[in-house]
């Protein structure tokens, strides 16, 4: 095969694979206009199905939930695991062993198992004690769980990129480690924890095993919302919230486009 | 020194003892469960038994009955099949995107990646829609005589395989391209040299560099889809069951707590044998370098 | 040691947020099926108590048993099952019994309802709505139907049309039980393994969609996904009254090997938040005016005897209310105990994995 039939191959696979990946999304925003409740033929542009979720309280407190659950979760897990992102880097000549098994469970347990592990966990807490009761609080505390590993591990890859002399001379530079912390540390890893704030965020709003296992009856995400849809069976509906989503997810796309071209890293 | 082990608690207590908290203990906890026996309507029962494993493995007292080996089997088939179909469409596409123009490549990772940024459940909706029945892909199939007349190609277990590469696809493609970005072309361009074929130059040249990545990917994409329980659960019809489903079904359908708890564990073995093979292959062809994953 | 302050306060912070959600009062937990409430009702409740009602949603039984389980038995006030699960609940202490004294329309309930297998002196329960489970078709498809389960499980009557299953096991196997002739209320084990045999024989037909709970497949069944399938004659007469168009070659039969008859009752479960509100809530449906509305909206017959007068008529008809040839074949669900509830919960599990 010569170099230039293998290149034209690649493209057409290339875009073969885009196709892949856009079509059942863009099937979904295509019949949540469909005037027909059907999804195998589109009979005609209409804005029916996303009239009826005006005003459907079910969606909107839906929507407050996902959002109160991602960001809440992704600011205690920036906190927590900014700390042993540092800590890690700090003392990364001791034997840390156990600590790097305890930060990649979150990562390698399954999800369904990391899910009922929780959700039988937090019952019998609550049954003995009264805490933890299944709601939002539970599903933040889950949710926490599985982000502080990322949070920690984006945090300590950008201490070890630094010169280590830099922490020499902000030792001379400020005196008490608080302000060490305060104008050192935070502004050098403000990229780092910016990042790890977003895949935190997405982490959260990508879930829906674990938080449909933690949740309660008033804590319902949109994920949780639309899987009880599909599982209703009405279809129509689910596509103008899925569509919605999508437009968000692809604002927050070409955004993050705009912002990496403006500042090449 | 003192003060120093004082620094370590103190940045790394709060998370570590968070991690035991809130995952270590519920997962003990869980395992604990599966040792119990289970009461009339499911929920954990003392005296401790082993009986949850007895009917994990098909024994119940209806004698030996081979369903849930069979979605043992059809989990490590689906797993087997869609990372290796993921591999098969990532490797070239990771390949071409390293060697595209520099500053179209974070534009082409960013159309890998956007898709996964939208949840799960979705993903997976959007092909129930394209494989109902009727669809033009349905139509198409049945015309081939691929599916039965009036089938569509959901619910099958086709239509979970196909869910299951595309939910993972990205998981595969960034560590790849990562590893063809790192790709030393001098030692590539040697081996063009020689070696007559670009079979042998791929083979001894280009593969070894990128097994780290490939591996990483694997271990990305298999463990999870090895537990998945969203794709079977809506593309799979009830007849594409798998070991993650099995599990949700203890603690959601019909209840059996102690069993479920004990399909976890058996999740749990593959999932540390798969990562402990991947290291071991790993280190073995990496030549004593470590697979970081 | 501000970063330590701004974390312990922002996660305290984000905790009690989150812990709040849960602390106000005056408000009514709802569990109930899907497309089970008119919502009008809800909010003249709301307006008359001063109360907000939150609404939470199940497909089918067993999920709601789980739920129960997992927590929701101090989260919930008023849960609707059906009969057959209404011993388990009170078996395993997950419902309270009702105050009597609480609920003056208790007087409505019809005769037959005052005293019912599943809870004798009604102690626990009282009676919402009932139905029937049974096999809704497409009369394009199948012109001339037989009034028979073979229509699913015969491969020779429907060789080539995609075809659910419902996915509570009970009502499944009831009705191969009742294709295999034993009767849609067997319990018998040598029977139940017939039915179970024949289901896994049914999965590996190329046309077997699914098990589908009984609301969404008629939406299966509207879209043309499916050709046959489960489901309950009022959920079938609101989508029928709600897109006649396409409902039009849509019925509901009754095969003449019988099929499920139910009631779904209202239970507050033991460790309810607001029982008291719940208890007002029950009374609210059992007002002979709001019982009739509920039926209206709802295509059900009421248990309630008061509503009659203003229930409309087509209330007064088969599929609401079968034919007397047809009432002779509905049966209850056998409400399952002990070592029977094991036996048949191997025997479904296995159907489920094949």
């Amino acid at each position: 095969m010569s170099r230039r039939s293998l290149r034209r191959t690649l493209t057409g696979i290339w875009w073969l694979t885009l196709l892949f990946l856009y079509l059942p999304l863009a099937v979904v925003a295509l019949f949540s206009f469909n005037a027909a409740n059907s999804a195998a033929s589109f009979t005609g542009f209409s804005l029916r199905w996303y009239e009826r979720l005006m005003g459907n309280e079910e969606i909107l407190s839906a929507f407050a939930n996902s959002m109160i659950l991602a960001i809440v979760s992704s600011v205690v897990a920036l906190g927590i695991g900014c700390f042993i992102g540092y800590g890690m880097y700090r003392h990364r000549h001791r034997k840390l062993g156990w600590l790097i098994v305890l930060i990649y469970l979150p990562i390698v347990l399954p999800d369904i198992v990391f899910g009922i592990s929780e959700m039988a966990f937090f019952v019998q807490i609550h049954r003995l004690t009264g805490f933890l009761q299944p709601g939002l609080g539970t599903m933040i505390i889950a949710h926490v769980t599985f982000q502080i590993p990322f949070v920690a591990l984006i945090v300590y890859s950008r201490f070890v990129g630094l010169d280590p002399a830099l922490f020499e001379a902000a030792k001379d530079l400020y005196a008490s480690p608080a302000k060490r912390a305060l104008h050192f540390m935070l502004p050098t890893i403000k990229p780092a924890l910016i990042s790890a704030f977003f895949l935190s965020f997405t982490l959260s709003v990508d879930d829906f095993v674990i938080s449909f296992f933690t949740a309660g009856p008033e804590s319902a995400t949109l994920p949780i919302y639309i899987w009880g849809a599909i599982k209703k069976g009405v279809s129509p509906e689910i596509n103008a919230v899925a569509t919605l989503m999508l437009a968000a997810v692809a604002i927050v796309a070409i955004a993050s486009l705009l912002f990496s071209r403006r500042r090449p890293v | 020194m003192v003060r120093e082990s004082r620094h370590l608690l103190m940045t790394v207590a709060p998370g570590a003892s968070w991690i035991v908290f809130f995952l270590v203990l519920p997962s003990a906890y869980l395992m604990s469960v599966a040792f119990m026996s289970s009461g009339t309507y499911g929920l954990p029962e003392m005296p401790l038994s082993l009986e949850s494993f007895r009917r994990l493995a098909g024994f119940g007292f209806l004698g030996w009955s081979p369903g849930n080996l069979y979605t043992l089997l059809r989990s490590l088939w689906q797993t087997l099949v869609a990372t290796g179909l993921v591999v098969a469409i990532a490797y070239p596409i990771a390949y071409h995107i390293s060697t595209c123009r520099a500053r179209w490549r974070p534009i082409m990772l960013l159309a890998v990646v956007v898709p996964s940024w939208t949840n799960q459940v979705i993903r997976t909706f959007g092909w129930m829609n394209l494989l109902a029945p009727g669809t033009p892909l349905s139509s198409v199939a049945e015309a081939l005589g691929l599916v039965a007349p009036n089938m569509g190609l959901y619910p099958s277990n086709f239509a979970v395989t196909l869910g299951l590469v595309y939910n993972f696809l990205p998981f595969m493609v960034l560590p790849l391209y990562a590893a063809f970005e790192k790709l030393d072309t001098a030692q590539v361009e040697a081996a063009q040299d020689l070696y007559a074929s670009p079979l042998r130059a791929f083979r001894h040249a280009v593969f070894p560099q990128t097994l780290p990545g490939l591996l990483a990917g694997i271990v990305l994409v298999a463990i999870p889809a090895f537990g998945m329980y969203v794709i079977p659960e809506l593309l799979g019809g009830g007849k594409g069951m798998m070991l993650g489903n099995l599990v949700a079904n203890q603690f959601a359908g019909s209840a059996n707590w102690p069993l479920g708890a004990a399909g976890a564990i058996l999740m749990l073995i593959a999932t540390f044998i798969g990562l402990f093979a991947m290291r071991r292959i790993g280190k073995r062809l990496g030549g004593g370098e470590e697979v970081v994953i | 040691m501000t970063m330590h302050k701004t974390t312990l306060a922002l996660s305290l912070g984000g905790l009690l947020l989150a812990g709040s959600v849960h602390a106000q009062e005056n408000k009514l937990y709802l569990f109930n099926w899907t497309e089970y409430m008119d919502p009008e009702i809800i909010e003249d409740f709301e307006a008359q108590y001063d109360v907000e009602v939150v609404q939470n949603y199940f497909n089918s039984l067993p999920e709601m048993f789980a739920k129960l389980n997992a927590g929701g038995v101090s989260q919930y006030d008023i849960i609707v099952p059906s009969n057959y699960y209404v011993p388990r609940l009170i078996e395993t202490g997950l419902v309270q019994k009702l105050d009597k004294s609480k609920l003056e329309n208790l007087d409505n309930v019809m005769e037959q309802f005052r005293d019912p297998s599943y809870d004798p002196d009604a102690e626990y329960s009282a009676p919402y709505q009932w139905g029937t489970t049974a096999m809704v078709y497409n009369t394009e498809t199948f012109p001339d139907a037989p009034k028979s389960w073979s229509l699913m499980f015969d491969p020779e009557v429907n060789p080539e049309h995609p075809f659910a299953l419902m996915g509570d096991g009970q009502v499944s196997m009831g009705a191969a039980c009742a294709y295999l002739g034993h009767g849609y209320d067997c319990t018998d084990p040598e029977a139940w393994k017939e039915a179970a045999r024949l289901i896994i024989d049914t999965k590996g037909r190329d046309t077997f969609s699914g098990f589908t709970d009984g609301t969404p497949a008629l939406q299966q069944l509207a879209r043309g996904v499916t050709h046959v399938g489960m489901s309950y004659n009022g959920d079938y007469l609101f989508f029928k009254d709600e897109d006649p168009e396409t409902f039009e070659s849509l019925d509901f039969m009754i095969p003449d090997e019988g099929a499920e008859m139910w009631v779904d009752a209202m239970l507050i479960p033991s460790e309810a938040p607001n029982p008291d509100m719940a208890h007002k809530f029950i009374d609210f449906i059992l007002d002979a005016q709001v019982g009739a509305r509920l039926s209206n909206y709802n295509y059900y017959a009421s248990p309630n005897a008061a509503a009659e007068p203003y229930l409309d008529d087509v209330l007064t008809q088969p599929p609401v209310q079968p034919s007397d040839a047809d009432m002779q074949r509905l049966r209850f669900t056998p409400s399952l105990q002990g070592e029977a509830l094991q036996t048949f919960q191997q025997l479904w599990s296995e159907v489920q994995s094949r």
